[in-house]
């Protein structure tokens, strides 16, 4: 067993907790609003551990990357994904194809998957501890139950978006120094993602009246 | 001239009367806090005294058809509760003579043997809701217990052994081990279960009369007299001591005896007792912020403890921890 980590990898170590406790939190969330809340202190995390790095690692290209992620994952995304669900009034909670409790059993072997196949990787940064990336590993994989188990369109919305707040610790943690154009290109990418999210959630509810992606077993005929 | 410092034994001693004496008065304040935070004027903070002398001088009745254990196992529950403060920090930050007699595994034991032998007395009464209350509190303590398991693993996984003392030296060494996330996922997954096993708020309506939620409470409902004095009486240390274990083990040991000077020791009762009344009004908080949650909801609520409790322990090995 390694000995006591330092304060601020403990700390660090903490944040990255956090982010994985809101993702379990996002799964057994059963209103789609409180999911979006969720995935906004989410990101609010995410920011904040990216300050936390720049501040003592002295990396400065991270304080923009932290101010885009804070205006694009904290404000607007969750802003747009809950304007898109106030047009759709009927559903305020979204169903699940398994009970609450065998998901959370579900979830607790995927993140031990994803503990133990990183943490025995030995990836050494000068960012994060690698702890950090095992968690980050964890919270990818348990952001796919979602996206695989919630029949609704918003879950799996913000499954994804939750995954890619996964992408970004783990890329913290490997390449906290990334050029920053790579990194904008990244939150592009999630931007991209959130348009075609929205068309599908505008154009699903538009077609079926409904949220729900069970109804798309009817496409014939 | 300097006063004689007191014998481990005594200073052992004092930690059982200090649970035992102030036990009540802590009841007392989070039951008045709870009453004022609901714009009430609640009840006077000594009460609990009043309601357990009135109790004691009251006659005691028993069921028709019942055995000898209904009256026996108030009793029983009690000697337990009088038994787990040998085992745990309560005054000192060393070891006395007892309390390497059991380990936090064995501390459990005693207060899982104390919750048998109620639930045991009500359902030995006949009496439909007493039964229902045994049998529903033996249900979600079956439950809880994967949690205390795995928390007792991430005791062990961060000190080697899993002595209360030696958790409580760990958290005292430094910082970074306070803010470790082992650590922290530990204790909030303890203090978690503190809330199921004193029946509060997500759980339990605390103060309720309403049979159809109770658990904890409804199992004394055929008691009277000095039976229901004690098993109160024992209820409320038991709340005292969880709430010692949550605060001199894992989240704040400080304010402890470091020896048997009466000073020092005298102290430690203060401190502990003043931290014990903090912790009780965070509780009292919750339970005003959040509402009761269905008994079928119950499960998913001993879940998410679950789940934090196999956090703290799969952290470790990512050598983090």
């Amino acid at each position: 067993m390694a000995g006591t980590p330092s304060t601020y990898a403990g700390v660090a170590d903490v944040a990255t907790v956090l982010i994985l406790l809101s993702e379990f939190a996002m799964l057994r969330a059963p209103l789609l609003r409180s999911q979006i809340r969720l995935y906004a202190f989410q990101s609010l995390v995410v920011t904040a551990l990216a300050i936390v790095i720049a501040s003592t690692r002295h990396i400065e290209e991270l304080y923009v990357l932290a101010l885009l992620s804070f205006g694009l994952k904290v404000v607007l995304v969750p802003s747009l994904v809950l304007r898109l669900l106030s047009k759709a009034e009927l559903e305020l909670g979204g169903s699940s194809a398994l009970g609450v409790p065998s998901m959370i059993l579900l979830a607790i072997g995927v993140s031990a998957i994803g503990f133990f196949s990183i943490g025995s990787l030995q990836v050494h940064s000068i960012a994060l501890p690698t702890t950090a990336l095992a968690i980050s590993a964890a919270v990818i994989l348990v952001a796919f139950l979602p996206i695989i188990f919630r029949a609704d369109v918003v879950s799996q919305a913000i499954g994804f978006f939750s995954l890619e707040n996964g992408v970004s610790v783990a890329s913290l943690v490997v390449a906290a120094k990334l050029p920053l154009v790579v990194e904008v290109a990244f939150l592009f990418d999630l931007l991209l993602a959130v348009v075609v999210f929205g068309l599908i959630m505008r154009l699903h509810h538009g077609r079926t009246g409904s949220l729900s992606t069970e109804e798309l077993d009817r496409l014939k005929g | 001239m300097s006063i004689a410092n007191l014998a481990p034994q005594g200073v052992q001693a004092l930690q059982v009367l200090t649970i035992l004496s102030g036990a009540p008065l802590v009841s007392g304040v989070i039951s008045h806090l709870e009453a004022r935070l609901q714009g009430r004027r609640g009840p006077r903070i000594l009460q609990p005294y009043y309601d357990l002398s009135k109790l004691f001088r009251k006659e005691t009745i028993v069921p028709d058809g019942s055995s000898w254990i209904f009256l026996t196992a108030p009793v029983v529950s009690f000697g337990c509760y009088l038994i787990v403060p040998l085992l745990i920090p309560v005054l000192t930050t060393y070891g006395l003579p007892l309390g390497y007699m059991g380990d936090i595994l064995g501390g459990g034991f005693i207060l899982a043997l104390a919750g048998f032998s109620v639930a045991l007395s009500g359902t030995e009464s006949g009496a439909p809701f007493a039964q229902l209350g045994g049998s529903r509190s033996m249900t979600f303590g079956a439950l809880v217990e994967p949690t205390i398991l795995f928390v007792v693993f991430a005791v062990a996984l961060l000190t080697g052994t899993d002595l209360p003392y030696a958790l409580a030296a760990t958290v005292r060494s430094s910082t970074s081990e306070m803010v470790r996330p082992g650590h922290v996922l530990a204790a909030i997954a303890f203090f978690l279960v503190v809330l199921v096993d004193t029946g509060r708020i997500p759980v339990e309506t605390h103060s309720g009369t309403l049979e159809f939620g109770m658990i904890d409470e409804a199992r004394t409902l055929e008691h009277s007299g000095a039976p229901l004095a004690l098993l109160k009486w024992g209820s409320a240390m038991k709340q005292l001591i969880l709430y010692t274990i949550l605060i001199n083990v894992f989240v704040a040991p400080w304010g402890l005896a470091t020896s048997g000077s009466p000073k020092a020791v005298a102290f430690g009762i203060v401190s502990l007792i003043a931290k014990a009344i903090l912790l009780g009004s965070i509780f009292a908080v919750i339970d005003n912020l959040f509402s009761k949650q269905r008994l079928f909801k119950i499960t998913e609520f001993i879940a998410a403890a679950f789940l934090v409790a196999v956090l703290a322990v799969l952290v470790f090995y990512t050598g983090g921890g």
